[in-house]
């Protein structure tokens, strides 16, 4: 048998693609650098073609062709933009409009919206329908999801997700015709499954939205930021949208080997911490019975000289599994550079994993921190109970140099560090533990720096920072380089990429790695770097 | 009455294997009282709001009706399959599917009830609400409309003294619009239980209504 060409070229508006066999129009569209307008048709999804929008037009097909669904074949001339097709899209586009409220003004969707968006591309100027419009209010659908029926479009993208990869077949087309809505069974709603957040992303226009974010922010005001989602050790990687410095929401991103287009309602809907308030501003040092505010240099060249006096009592420090790869190196290079000691963190574990059952490889993981991965490879153990409070018996009462990285130390009492001949926190928020810190230095959290995280199976990812931090505070891993070169009289990382860097010194999985081969899917420690752009 | 056990070519649960009497499925009100012209004598009696008895209380799927149950899934290569008679068995058995007879359903042929309910709000021949006795469907599409089905519609409510989708107190008639009964020929077009009554206008109406309600449907 001769052999048969694992790749077809074909022509799309004039321009020749050559794509896999068994590649879509639609994507092979993509390919060619054209966005073909689309609805029901989702990545992660089967495709119906119900939704009639993707309509091209195919040289020798008696009628236009969703591209959705067909294949592309060799020597295939397509169109998407010919008259025919454009005159089918927007008669396509004006059906969907018969109905719909066109309540751009208080919707959430509206700078978002692909009803929005195709119609102002190719739709009508003008309705011509003078019949009214069938009202249907809108419905609670518990958990996170209101649905807006008036607003649907009937692509079923959420009836798919729900029956196809989180696999609780909930969500079902109720009534035919013009009197179809999305509804669940009754009052039975979405409660109870943790994955229906993304009913709302995959949503292409404004009938599912977040309850959560609802009337908070427009879209065009928020800044979308890549990050990875500090909730679990998964990884997930995510949007921080945010506005006015705060975090309105996060919304996952797209990474095939780590959570596809998905992240699950708990990671969802755990981000109000990034924005407390109550932060520490400024370095602090206590100095005999007093506690002054004062400039970093000043504080860290006070906290170098008392170093002097406090060493040869040993060191013990604590971090925080929230802290990145470049902060907990870093605490491990002062450490050494303190003498060496052992460092120890504690993560709190939920009950059991959560697996999403149409993409089994992403699952809300027990360990409820993002970097603890990262923490083990650099040689740091866990201590402590399941809820992450605890096992700090040795380091509360330890008469020589203490260092607290990041952990708000919430089940300490005031006494903690009290026998300690330096104590030095560094931190986000302080507490009743921190009264006896000769020296709280203010801290970035993950949203405020740059840096990585080592997921659950070892697979570095970066994130970038959506906020800015408060006052004077600044990265941990820059303070902690700083007080490192500033013995050694080497020089200070002031990357996020040079800061890496020290994390391949001190563990050897980070070795192989150069921070800017990390490309946009991670890389996983121990194998082959991925290069970046791929 | 037919001591004959009814045979039911048309009824996916009922082959005539079952020892139903007429009476039992059809009802006692229509044996007997076949439509004038003859048509099938077994199809009147397979639409599935045509009961035996209503009785919204009902156990679904016990005695004879659990057989048929049975019956039915062993044709179907998959539960899922056996979702459309099964749902006709329900409302036979109830008069309408009600969310509890979809959640039952449901939980026989192993789906989600969510599923379940979005086929049967799918089909209009599935009752969602209980209906009177005689189910007054008339229609109000195109070829009806043009020839004065909103006059028709609108006479049947007026004589009865209800709203759309809404039984007599008596436990008579509910009167629905429908969508195109594929009689155009014949308009405007009213469907009372599995009859059609064709060009009928608003001054039959009573006519009509009264001979339901005598029990002399049929001999119009």
């Amino acid at each position: 048998m001769a052999d048969t060409p694992a790749t077809v070229t074909l022509t799309i508006d004039g321009r020749e693609v050559t794509v896999p066999k068994g590649t879509t129009l639609l994507k092979a569209a993509t390919e060619a650098g054209k966005d073909v307008p689309h609805y029901c048709y989702h990545d992660g999804l089967s495709s119906p073609a119900q939704c009639r929008l993707c309509l091209v037009e195919v040289e020798g097909a008696p009628k236009p062709m969703p591209s959705c669904v067909t294949q592309a074949m060799d020597g295939q001339v397509v169109r998407t933009e010919s008259e025919l097709a454009l005159d089918m899209r927007k008669g396509v586009l004006e059906f969907y409009l018969v109905n719909h409220p066109l309540d751009c003004p208080i919707c959430d969707m509206s700078g978002e919206c692909n009803l929005q968006n195709y119609v102002h591309e190719e739709g009508r100027e003008h309705g011509r329908s003078r019949e009214p419009k069938r009202v249907f209010g809108r419905d609670d659908f518990g958990g996170d999801v209101l649905y807006y029926g008036d607003r649907c479009v009937m692509c079923t993208r959420c009836v798919r997700f729900m029956s196809e990869v989180e696999q609780d077949h909930r969500l079902t087309v109720v009534e035919r015709g013009s009197r179809s809505v999305i509804d669940t069974f009754f009052e039975e709603g979405l409660e109870g499954t943790h994955w229906h957040g993304n009913v709302v992303d995959i949503c292409p226009v404004g009938a599912l939205v977040s309850k959560d974010f609802l009337y908070k922010a427009r879209a065009w005001d928020l800044t979308h930021t890549p990050g990875v989602c500090p909730n679990c050790s998964q990884g997930c990687n995510i949007d921080l949208h945010v506005r006015d410095n705060l975090v309105q929401r996060l919304k996952p991103r797209e990474n095939l080997e780590v959570n596809a287009f998905w992240m699950c309602d708990y990671g969802r809907g755990n981000y109000e911490w990034i924005n407390r308030g109550d932060r520490l501003e400024a370095p602090l040092v206590r100095e005999g019975g007093s506690t002054r505010a004062m400039g970093w240099k000043d504080a860290l060249s006070r906290l170098l000289a008392g170093v002097e006096g406090a060493s040869g009592k040993g060191i013990r420090a604590v971090a925080s599994p929230f802290s990145s790869n470049e902060d907990l190196a870093a605490l491990r290079a002062l450490v050494d550079e303190f003498g060496g000691g052992e460092i120890v963190y504690r993560s709190a574990r939920a009950e059991d994993e959560i697996v999403l059952k149409g993409f089994p490889t992403l699952a809300r993981r027990r360990d409820l921190a993002p970097n603890g991965k990262g923490a083990d490879l650099l040689g740091m153990k866990r201590v402590g109970g399941d809820d992450a409070t605890g096992g700090l018996e040795g380091v509360a009462g330890h008469g020589g140099i203490v260092i607290v990285l990041g952990d708000a130390l919430a089940d300490q009492g005031a006494d903690f560090g009290s026998a300690a001949a330096l104590y030095v926190y560094l931190g986000g928020h302080g507490g009743p533990a921190t009264a006896n810190a000769h020296f709280v230095l203010p801290t970035a959290t993950f949203a405020e720096t740059e840096g990585t995280f080592t997921n659950f199976e070892g697979r570095v990812q970066r994130f970038a920072p959506a906020l800015d931090a408060p006052g004077a505070s600044r990265p941990a891993w820059l303070v902690l380089n700083a007080l490192v070169a500033e013995r050694t009289q080497g020089e200070v990382p002031r990357t996020a990429a040079a800061a890496f860097a020290v994390a391949g010194t001190k563990a050897g999985p980070f070795a192989g790695m150069r921070y800017d081969e990390i490309g946009p899917r991670g890389a996983v420690v121990n194998e082959t770097v991925s290069l970046s752009g791929d | 009455m037919s001591e004959i056990p009814f045979k039911n070519p048309g009824w996916a649960g009922n082959t005539g294997e079952f020892d139903l009497t007429e009476e039992q499925v059809r009802g006692d009100d229509l044996v007997g009282k076949r439509p004038v012209d003859g048509g099938h004598p077994s199809g009147a009696a397979s639409y599935p709001y045509m009961v035996a008895d209503r009785n919204p209380d009902a156990t679904l799927f016990e005695g004879p009706y659990r057989e048929r149950f049975e019956k039915i899934l062993s044709r179907y290569p998959d539960k899922q399959a056996a979702l459309l008679p099964t749902l006709g068995l329900a409302q036979e058995i109830r008069g309408h599917v009600s969310p509890e007879s979809m959640d039952r359903v449901a939980e026989l042929l192993e789906l989600s009830p969510a599923y379940v309910r979005g086929v049967a709000t799918f089909y209009t021949m599935y009752n969602k609400q209980a209906v009177g006795r005689h189910l007054i469907q008339v229609c109000t599409n195109v070829s009806c409309n043009l020839c004065g089905a909103d006059e028709v519609l609108e006479a049947f409510l007026r004589y009865n003294d209800v709203e759309p989708g809404e039984t007599t107190e008596d436990g008579n008639f509910t009167v629905i619009e429908a969508e195109c009964l594929a009689a155009c020929g014949f308009p405007t077009c009213v469907q009372i239980n599995s009859r059609y009554y064709e060009n009928v206008t608003p001054t039959d109406v009573p006519g009509i209504i009264e001979a339901l309600r005598s029990g002399k449907a049929g001999e119009r």
